[in-house]
């Protein structure tokens, strides 16, 4: 495994924030002097498919893709997406997901034809993503995210909960300032409400299966 | 944000995309002139210019298509300007007729072209290597592997298009281009803008027969004194260990190169190559003398590869050289540091401490049934409603479909399946042309506005010059939407949101002659199929335009407006479960609940285009009631 690497792959569906997510964590450290990259998706992808960035902090790395196997985090904002890229996590690396689903398309003309099909549920990706770690958080962003008065915070209550992680190198006071310079001006209190919701919830559900900050 | 930092005055180190980082060189580098037409995965440079022109005094033009884009940069630059386009690889292809042309003539300004190819075409039609162009048209070629060598890249570019007279290629790669990281913003030091008087000499840009033959003799000696600046060039870099293992690379592949190398804890000598044409021999040659192997790391084809092998037949005949030739590495698809490792690893017989494939089985295993989300139109989108009035005016008509490059390509993909030729920029008109020679079939050619705009005209002259039988459907959306919506002819606001002059397409097309022309508005379903219909018996060339604004576009036009967007709800009482809302229509906002079976609209993906309440044949869909 790559030694000062913290590694975050991202996923989810086009339309979801996660370019604004990465961006938010890169310019967070660029402000805490430490060195990050991303490989990012931009274009065709976001016309509501599959998109991801891979999301590399250290000081010596090179390329902007995760290996296989190679994430520490896989963080999700939507939760088919997480499955979809698994072979990216680490064995016993750490999945944050949304517990929310966009049903794609090509299941649902499939459930037109099939009377008895029903949907990928939650509860079959944890089940699966069980048999490569046992570190799972299943977040309700989109419910944290209208608790915090707007539900396209959905990746702002994620990075919450990323945040209280221990071995995540980026320190919470340069995210709460990168947050504020990069959303949208009458967004900024929403969004950092939406932080702490993150937070919290990571500190209640997670933090008695991973080491968190203090 | 990158993008909000590229105008800063003061220098300091910024996370930014590789893209934003070309631009900020550019700017800082006093670039005067800037015309590019989107695609990914350059959109962003273009983006960018555009949204700091304000700022600043370059003129800019979102062009109608690549090569009109170069040659103005070229204008500008035979003059004396320095000047900047960027573009994707097979916009290259487009522009190329006045590329090889620019190689002969020169330029005096500086004059930089960004092009990035695209390896597992994420977003293309090939996985297309450019590099070949520069060598075919002796273009010089310059590649980073990260924003922080973008910028200092793109300076060095512009002194080396001056200092010998011709355009430099800025070569990128995806994950160069979208690839954010760290880069140091030098000073904005700018010289106001000023025009230049013409240096007359008649000639002088004027290439055909004795100039010409004039011309190569001069780019050849060019090319031999480029060669030896390169052989000395601090772009390249070697990272000498005294290993008699050495790797050459450059761009992306180095990233990958120097991560599997830390995985695998080897310390070869590694070259890595900032100028990839013309190819310094020399330092390569000298390079070589001092290895047993070396392992060629490059995406695509074996450029570098091809030429480390003829270099070596004198400097080094008996080293082993590995890469793509011998079958460590594939031609297919982009790298990984993961594939790196297991090229270097397969090559030294070197023990990995992670076995990919055995992951890579595990997933597939994981995730077995996993549904399929390809990319597919926006809640909202008019081209779902066009295809499906389109669908429903052609029902029981067999035909044929070419369809173009744009959103509506999707309709190819999982569930949709709609669409039977896509090749490149407009050419659905001329393989419509050809296929109604052949075929009994309704002829159908479906293109977007910008990409009728960008090549699709001399199609349309061609078809109604020769009467051949097909109807074309313009997707007229106002905009270039697949590339992030960015103006086009049609628009009435250009780059920094300058005024232009609008194209009105019916008019364009009926100064061809074209006289059969139907106007449609697809989220007025049952008009357009009527009007569709009846247009579609009639003999082509006809055109059908189906105008409605990209939902992306008007809904940020909406919400700066500050109105709310809405959404449609079933009315669960009321729904019989006909599916007509799902079948060939496929909105993402709409699912079947596993429960009662019945259709559901999500309220966060709606966008109210309203077409599925048009389709209901029960009236079960209607506006949301909000508490």
């Amino acid at each position: 495994m790559e030694k000062g690497v913290f590694s975050i792959y991202m996923a989810g569906v086009g339309g979801q924030g996660l370019v604004l997510l990465s961006n938010v964590i890169g310019s967070a450290c660029a402000k805490a002097g430490i060195r990050a990259l991303t490989g990012e998706q931009h274009g065709l992808s976001q016309r509501s498919g599959s998109i991801n960035v891979h999301m590399r902090i250290g000081q010596n790395i090179r390329s902007p893709l995760i290996p296989i196997g190679g994430a520490d985090v896989l963080l999700s904002l939507e939760a088919l997406e997480a499955l979809r890229y698994v072979e990216y996590l680490q064995q016993g690396g750490v999945v944050l997901m949304n517990s929310r689903i966009q049903h794609p398309i090509a299941e649902t003309a499939l459930h037109v034809k099939d009377k008895s099909a029903t949907y990928f549920s939650v509860d079959e990706v944890r089940n699966r993503l069980s048999q490569v770690t046992d570190k799972i958080a299943i977040i309700d962003a989109l419910a944290l995210g209208r608790d915090a008065g707007n539900p396209m915070t959905e990746n702002i209550i994620m990075l919450g909960a990323l945040s209280v992680i221990e071995a995540f190198p980026v320190p919470e006071k340069s995210i709460r300032e990168s947050i504020a310079e990069n959303v949208p001006k009458k967004a900024v209190d929403a969004n950092l409400k939406a932080f702490e919701q993150g937070k919290g919830h990571a500190y209640e559900h997670l933090c008695n299966v991973i080491k968190c900050r203090k | 944000m990158g993008v909000n930092d590229v105008p800063r005055d003061e220098p300091g180190r910024v996370f930014v995309l590789c893209n934003e980082a070309i631009v900020r060189a550019a700017i800082e580098a006093d670039v005067k002139v800037v015309s590019a037409y989107p695609g990914s995965p350059t959109t962003e440079i273009l983006d960018t210019f555009s949204s700091v022109a304000p700022k600043f005094d370059y003129r800019m033009e979102i062009s109608v298509n690549e090569k009109v884009a170069l040659e103005t940069c070229a204008g500008a630059s035979m003059a004396g300007l320095r000047s900047m386009t960027s573009m994707k690889s097979v916009g290259l292809n487009v522009a190329s007729d006045a590329f090889y042309s620019l190689s002969y003539t020169g330029v005096i300004g500086g004059m930089v072209i960004v092009v990035a190819d695209d390896p597992t075409a994420h977003s293309s039609q090939s996985e297309q290597d450019g590099r070949y162009f520069a060598m075919s048209s002796y273009i010089p070629m310059i590649e980073p592997s990260d924003p922080q060598e973008a910028m200092s890249m793109v300076k060095s570019a512009f002194e080396l298009s001056e200092r010998h007279g011709v355009p430099v290629i800025i070569r990128t790669t995806t994950r160069v281009s979208h690839q954010s990281g760290m880069a140091d913003f030098g000073k904005i030091e700018r010289k106001s803008f000023a025009k230049l008087a013409w240096d007359h000499h008649p000639g002088r840009f004027v290439t055909v027969a004795e100039t010409a033959r004039t011309f190569k003799l001069a780019l050849l000696e060019r090319t031999r004194k480029m060669e030896e600046e390169f052989d000395k060039s601090p772009l390249n870099i070697i990272k000498e260990t005294g290993s008699d293992f050495g790797i050459i690379t450059s761009g992306a592949g180095y990233n990958y190169a120097v991560d599997a190398c830390s995985i695998l804890g080897l310390t070869p000598s590694i070259l890595k190559l900032g100028t990839t044409y013309p190819i310094p021999r020399k330092l390569i040659a000298g390079f070589l003398k001092r290895l047993k192997t070396v392992v060629i790391v490059e995406e695509l084809s074996p450029y570098l590869e091809l030429h480390v092998e003829s270099i070596a037949r004198e400097a080094n005949p008996t080293i082993a050289i590995h890469g793509k030739r011998n079958g460590i590495f594939s031609e297919a698809f982009e790298y990984n540091t993961n594939i790196v490792v297991d090229g270097i690893a397969t090559t030294f017989g070197v023990q990995k401490t992670i076995n990919y494939s055995a992951i890579l089985d595990k997933a597939k295993e994981l995730k077995n049934g996993l549904p399929n989300r390809y990319p597919t139109f926006c809640p909202g989108c008019p081209h779902r409603a066009s295809l499906y009035a389109l669908r429903q005016a052609l029902k029981g008509v067999k035909h044929v479909v070419a369809t173009d490059i744009g959103c509506y390509s999707l309709s190819i993909l999982e569930p949709v399946n709609y669409g039977d030729t896509l090749l490149c920029m407009g050419a659905c008109i001329g393989v419509a042309s050809g296929i109604q020679y052949a075929v009994n079939e309704k002829v159908v050619a479906i293109i977007g506005d910008s990409t009728f705009y960008h090549a699709g005209i001399p199609g349309l002259i061609n078809a109604v010059h020769h009467g051949d039988d097909f109807t074309l459907i313009i997707l007229d959306n106002e905009v270039t939407a697949m590339t992030g919506q960015q103006p086009n002819p049609g628009s009435d606001v250009g780059a920094g949101g300058r005024p232009s002059k609008p194209m009105i397409l019916e008019n364009v097309i009926g100064g061809l002659g074209l006289e059969d022309i139907t106007i449609v508005d697809p989220y007025d379903l049952k008009n357009a199929v009527v009007a569709m219909k009846d247009a579609l018996t009639r003999k082509g060339p006809n055109v059908i335009i189906s105008r409605r604004a990209c939902a992306l576009h008007s809904d940020r036009q909406k919400r700066r407006k500050g109105e709310v967007i809405r959404s449609n709800e079933v009315a669960k009482e009321i729904c019989k479960k006909p599916y007509t809302c799902i079948r060939n229509f496929d909105c993402p906002a709409i699912s079947i609940n596993d429960n009662d079976r019945k259709a559901e609209i999500s309220e966060e993906l709606c966008d109210r285009c309203d077409v599925c309440a048009k389709i209901c044949p029960f009236a079960s869909i209607h506006l949301r009631e909000v508490e």
